[in-house]
């Protein structure tokens, strides 16, 4: 059931979904698939009954066609997790979503009250490794989401932790400031997001044409940070992106110059999200499969974004 | 119509749901109830057990099984369109060795809770498919092979679900392969000219069952990138967009082949709703596979059944076979659709 639905932004909106109280476990990096649609639409039975047609009385009549309805998405949408939370009236989880197509747009005009029909949690996570303790989020647009969620975690596990924002511009970025702290123009992390600043996280924020923070691309913001760091606080530091593959990869081959390891959260077209359909594949390397290779002779194989992903290690995956 | 829906309910008096029975008897293979999963949508075995009781299903089929393994096409594989969906997976698939090896035993223990067991196989040559066929048919657990025919020949890169000659030569052989009580299901390419020339061809090569309809060839482009949506450029379309062109598919081969050879066929495309499987069945399809709305709810084919009973009760009938193939059709003289 919707319990909260807001725009974020110009292009983005919140949604927070209160669940079942028997809705499994959840982590940073898994996602749903969401019906975006009104749940049991051949079944209801209020449309039909406005019109004359011959049944008995107060019976509820079956249609004929009930497609014609208009669920016009078909397949449901993947959303990465934003968030999620257990509290007195059981579990909720929120995504944020960027307005596309019909999909997002009828998410966009759900009510408070209102139900939707989802599927999840799905995919695997982010990895926490034990002997690590420094998260670096590096979030652009629609990416941002999972690292809403993974700073919460990041926060629970007792890591330290920045994020680095990017976005076209101010009024593309999906996040609440807090007017208190601007952001600074020079890159220097700061307490100015309040998605982070409340798991106590500080955000250096980049945007492609300067209208906030640091002008330029979320990579200029990584790359000053990375040199403050020592060789034992980059030991320490694991890079966790998501974001357009261009972001992803840039961020990845950054990472890897300075020895940091990076895990990526990808994004595919996906119809069933349960690892049936194999349409939503990426290459990852893989020795064991030797008579597919790169041109520079990296061997790889297709693996499915929704259920071998959608996280995966950076080093691993061979750009397209 | 008014009368026909004023008889339905008074019928509907003396005949409850539970009384009316769905099992079907499909040349020989008994399933409990119609409903099966479609090829390609449902993965091997038991991806779907999280979402949906598969126990309750009449019959799995599995992904194309080809006699190697296949990486499949490049992404973008799929599209929605308006209604459906478009594919073009490439036919991605672990290969005859890893599915006996690691799959045939999941299928094996989904068999003992209900289901039967039919495996899709696929391939570019007669020998192909002869080889993939022959060796899942010696499992036991396999009541059924459905051929997948809509691929090419790499030989004469004629497409054998599009060439009756070619198609009857295939399945006469791949029948011949067969463990003889392993049913033949021959799965038809909807995109023929006359889909009762490929049907016949398949019925006279032995095929003890027909299924249709695979996908539609289709298009989606991007207008601003002026390039095709899918990867491969075209691909194959699902969903309920097709539905009305498979019922009228199945009626046609119902009448002109199946029936008359006493061959059942498993209706197929854009079933999502009860009412969708309801057409196929008046259209004379005695089986009914669900494969794009799974994506939106693993479990379709199973709230179907409950569908299915009540229409049924309504009608008064107490069995399925009663309505398969019941439609009329306005006049039998040759007609123009326009
Ligand atoms: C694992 C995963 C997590 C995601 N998480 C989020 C999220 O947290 N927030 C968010 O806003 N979006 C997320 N997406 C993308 C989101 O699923 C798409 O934006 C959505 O499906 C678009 O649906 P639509 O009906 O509004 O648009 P459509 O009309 O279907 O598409 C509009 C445009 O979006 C593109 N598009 C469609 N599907 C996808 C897709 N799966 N990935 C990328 N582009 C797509 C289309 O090419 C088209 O240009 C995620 C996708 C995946 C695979
Ligand atoms: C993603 C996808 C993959 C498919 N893969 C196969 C396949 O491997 N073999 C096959 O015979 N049919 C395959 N099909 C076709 C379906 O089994 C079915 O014939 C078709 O989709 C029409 O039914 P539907 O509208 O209910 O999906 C596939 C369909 C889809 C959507
Ligand atoms: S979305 Fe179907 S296999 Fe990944």
């Amino acid at each position: 059931m919707v319990e909260r639905n807001h725009p974020l932004c110009r292009a983005h909106y919140l949604l927070r979904l209160r669940l079942p109280a028997d809705f499994p476990a959840t982590a940073p990096g898994q996602f749903i698939q969401l019906a975006c649609r009104r749940p049991d639409g051949a079944q209801t039975s209020e449309v039909v009954l406005a019109h004359d047609l011959e049944w008995e009385p107060g019976k509820a009549i079956a249609f004929q066609q009930p497609e014609l309805l208009g669920p016009l998405a078909l397949l449901r949408r993947p959303f990465s997790l934003a968030g999620r939370g257990d509290d007195e009236r059981g579990p909720w989880v929120e995504i944020v979503h960027r307005v596309v197509g019909v999909g997002t747009q009828w998410l966009s005009r759900l009510k408070v009250g209102d139900s939707v029909d989802l599927i999840g949690p799905l995919g695997n996570r982010f990895q926490l490794p034990k002997d690590r303790s420094l998260g670096l989020l590096v979030g652009g647009g629609v990416g941002l989401p999972p690292m809403f969620y993974l700073a919460q975690a990041l926060q629970a596990a007792g890591w330290q932790a920045v994020a680095f924002v990017g976005a076209q511009a101010r009024d593309l970025l999906p996040v609440n400031l807090d007017s208190s702290v601007p952001p600074a123009t020079d890159g220097q992390p700061a307490l100015s997001v309040q998605e982070f600043a409340r798991y106590g996280l500080v955000t250096v924020i980049t945007t492609d044409d300067g209208s906030l923070g640091l002008k330029g691309l979320i990579t200029e913001g990584l790359t000053r940070f990375l040199k403050t760091l020592s060789p034992a606080q980059r030991q320490q530091a694991v890079v966790f992106t998501c974001g357009p593959n261009g972001m992803m990869r840039a961020t990845a081959s950054l990472a890897a110059a300075h020895g940091v390891d990076c895990q990526v959260c990808m994004e595919q077209a996906m119809a069933c999200g349960m690892g049936t359909c194999q349409s939503c594949v990426v290459r990852v390397e893989d020795a064991a499969n030797p008579q597919d290779r790169t041109a520079d002779g990296r061997p790889w194989r297709y693996r499915l974004t929704c259920t071998d992903g959608p996280v995966f290690d950076a080093r691993q995956i061979v750009w397209e | 119509m008014k009368k026909a829906s004023t008889a339905a309910v008074n019928a509907s008096a003396g005949l409850t749901a539970d009384k009316v029975s769905l099992a079907v008897d499909l040349a020989g293979l008994h399933l409990a109830n119609p409903m099966m999963t479609a090829s390609g949508t449902c993965g091997y075995a038991d991806e779907y057990a999280d979402f949906a009781d598969l126990s309750k299903l009449g019959a799995f089929v599995t992904k194309s099984i080809t006699l190697k393994p296949r990486k499949g096409n490049e992404a973008y594989r799929i599209v929605e369109t308006r209604g459906g969906m478009l594919n073009a997976i490439g036919l991605a698939n672990v290969g005859l060795d890893v599915f006996l090896a690691d799959k045939l035993p999941v299928l094996a223990r989904m068999k003992a809770a209900g289901p039967r067991i039919i495996v899709n196989v696929a391939g570019h040559s007669f020998d192909d498919y002869l080889q993939a066929a022959s060796r899942i048919s010696r499992e036991a657990i396999v009541d059924a092979i459905e051929l997948n025919v809509s691929c090419p020949n790499v030989s004469d890169g004629l497409t054998f679900g599009t060439n009756p000659d070619l198609l009857k030569q295939l399945v006469r052989r791949v029948r011949d392969a067969l463990r003889p009580d392993c049913r033949l299901i021959v799965k038809l390419s909807p995109n023929v000219t006359d889909i009762t020339q490929t049907a016949g061809a398949a019925v006279e090569g032995g095929a003890n069952i027909l299924s249709m309809v695979n996908t539609f060839t289709g298009m989606a482009v991007d207008i601003w990138k002026r390039k095709t949506r899918l990867a491969n450029g075209t691909g194959g379309l699902s969903g309920p967009a097709i539905r009305p062109l498979a019922v009228a598919m199945v009626s046609k081969v119902y009448r002109a082949v199946a029936k008359p050879a006493g061959v059942p066929i498993i209706g197929m495309g854009g079933i999502q709703y009860w009412q969708d499987a309801v057409e196929f069945l008046l259209a004379g399809a005695s089986g009914l596979a669900v494969g794009t709305a799974l994506f939106v709810d693993p479990a379709t084919p199973i709230t179907i059944l409950a569908g299915l009973r009540d229409y049924l009760a309504t009608l008064g009938c107490r069995s399925l076979s009663e309505v398969v193939g019941s439609l009329s059709l306005p006049g039998d003289g040759p007609a123009c659709d326009q």
